[in-house]
């Protein structure tokens, strides 16, 4: 329990698409079901409430921020420091004590919740004889999701469960555009290893694997998880919304909480 | 606040937008959390990521039991304006300069340290003014020695109401440049649409 401190969950947000921010929304609103905390926010990069604007919505003296993103990179490591005034992983300021956590998605948990969404998505369809493609954007530079998105690969294949686990990416070989080709299995299993669902979802990826023709308007949005499974190039293919929309995702903050706790404990003492 | 009217209804308030003061055909709502929902697109069902912007939809009332629903519902409409204005009470909302706020960008926002200060002051008519772009009150200027002449001084002053009606006002505060005046400042420097 943590009833004296605030967690403040940072998000991208996006000034065309509202889908970009409801995930966090999600997730903060489970937290508060959940009453850990005193005070849950949400803050955004491009959208309102901003960074900017944290320390002013914010009661508690003690503030844990999670930045809900997939990994490391240019946000975690530059724009979130610099926007909150932050001095390093524990900050002093205005009387507050503000505590910096890894990225959610960087917690060893991500492993399960990818397991998790892969399963959900192809109901009673074997892992074992199932290709199971993360896919990643590839070509942000400052952004280490790439690097991640490999990890994970590597950590799933280890488990031995799938007969086959391979990274794709929308713009950088391997290209998920030649999923028929990279696949050795029938069954093929999709997971976008993004924070929320969006024009990378809803429409690009989809448009690369072949499920639809065309760009279409992103009015048609969720039914293409509906549609499940597609035949198409000679396969089955199940194709599921991001990563970060996972409900169990709201745990995964909370983890990286409690794993900055056990890191920092010694500091406290 | 902004385009909402707070009124005392017992046991607790009823916001509801200010034109549609006398309408009985409105939608109830009772869940603070709700205010998220009304508050993400126009009537014109437009996205809206300012939430101070002057696009609140019509058509529903919200009925709130307590001071703390309150709060969690305002903050959804207009966030962290509440805590501004009360951090502004307490001399703790400290007003940053636009050249400031430009000066500390990096990565594709680096380029707009280079607009002038009269493109600045055009766009922030275009961005910032209360018609029809955001209801704040502007608290800082583009440069120390430089206020923003564009906007008329009913603009920086928290007393006055950002919109036509003759409401006592809750002033929405904004202490430094949003991210949306960045992002249009660099498109004035590039000249190129901005990418999301
Ligand atoms: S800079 Fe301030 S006044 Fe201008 S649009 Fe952004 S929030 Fe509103």
């Amino acid at each position: 329990m943590k009833s004296n401190s605030a967690l403040l969950i940072v998000g991208h947000g996006s000034t065309v698409n509202p889908d970009s921010s409801t995930p966090t929304f999600a997730h903060a609103d489970e937290i508060v079901r959940q009453g850990v905390f005193n005070e849950v926010h949400c803050v955004f990069w491009k959208e309102e409430p901003s960074l900017r604007q944290a320390l002013h919505l914010i009661d508690s003296d003690e503030i844990y921020v999670v930045p809900n993103f997939i990994s490391e990179g240019y946000f975690t490591r530059t724009v979130i420091p610099r926007e909150l005034e932050l001095t390093g992983p524990i900050t002093h300021r205005l009387g507050r004590t503000i505590k910096y956590c890894d990225p959610a998605g960087s917690h060893q948990r991500m492993t399960d919740l990818l397991l998790r969404r892969a399963a959900e998505v192809a109901p009673g369809v074997p892992p074992s004889e199932t290709t199971l493609f993360i896919v990643g954007h590839g070509t942000n530079l400052n952004d280490n999701s790439a690097v991640a998105a490999k990890r994970e690969v590597q950590l799933i294949a280890e488990r031995g469960l799938y007969a086959e686990v391979l990274n794709a990416y929308m713009e950088e070989e391997p290209l998920i555009s030649k999923w028929d080709e990279l696949a050795s299995q029938k069954n093929v299993v999709v997971v976008p290893f993004f924070i929320s669902d969006g024009l990378h979802s809803y429409q690009d990826i989809p448009v690369l694997l072949g499920i639809e023709s065309e760009i279409t308007a992103a009015a048609s949005q969720r039914g293409i998880f509906r549609n499940n499974p597609y035949r198409l190039r000679g396969k089955t293919l199940y194709y599921a919304s991001s990563i970060g929309t996972e409900p169990l995702f709201a745990n995964v903050i909370l983890d990286q909480v409690a794993a900055f706790d056990q890191l920092h404990r010694e500091d406290a003492e | 606040m902004g385009q909402i009217v707070i009124q005392q209804s017992a046991p607790g308030f009823e916001l509801r937008h200010f034109e549609d003061a006398g309408r009985n055909d409105l939608a109830l709502y009772s869940n603070p959390v709700e205010a998220r929902a009304i508050s993400t697109y126009s009537d014109a069902g437009e996205f809206r990521p300012l939430k101070t912007a002057p696009t609140l939809r019509h058509g529903w009332r919200l009925q709130l039991p307590d001071l703390e629903s309150l709060r969690t519902a305002l903050d959804f409409f207009y966030p962290a304006m509440l805590g501004s204005l009360l951090s502004h009470e307490r001399n703790e909302l400290l007003p940053v300069d636009l050249r400031e706020t430009l000066g500390r960008q990096s990565g594709m926002y680096a380029v707009t340290k280079k607009i002038t200060d009269p493109q600045a002051d055009a766009l922030i008519e275009t961005v910032c003014n209360s018609a029809h772009g955001c209801l704040k009150t502007i608290l800082w200027q583009i440069a120390p020695d430089r206020p923003v002449t564009s906007l008329p001084a009913e603009k920086f002053n928290p007393a006055v109401s950002q919109i036509p009606a003759a409401l006592p006002v809750l002033p929405m505060l904004c202490a430094e440049a949003c991210n949306l005046l960045v992002a249009a400042a660099r498109e004035v420097v590039k000249k190129v649409p901005v990418a999301e």
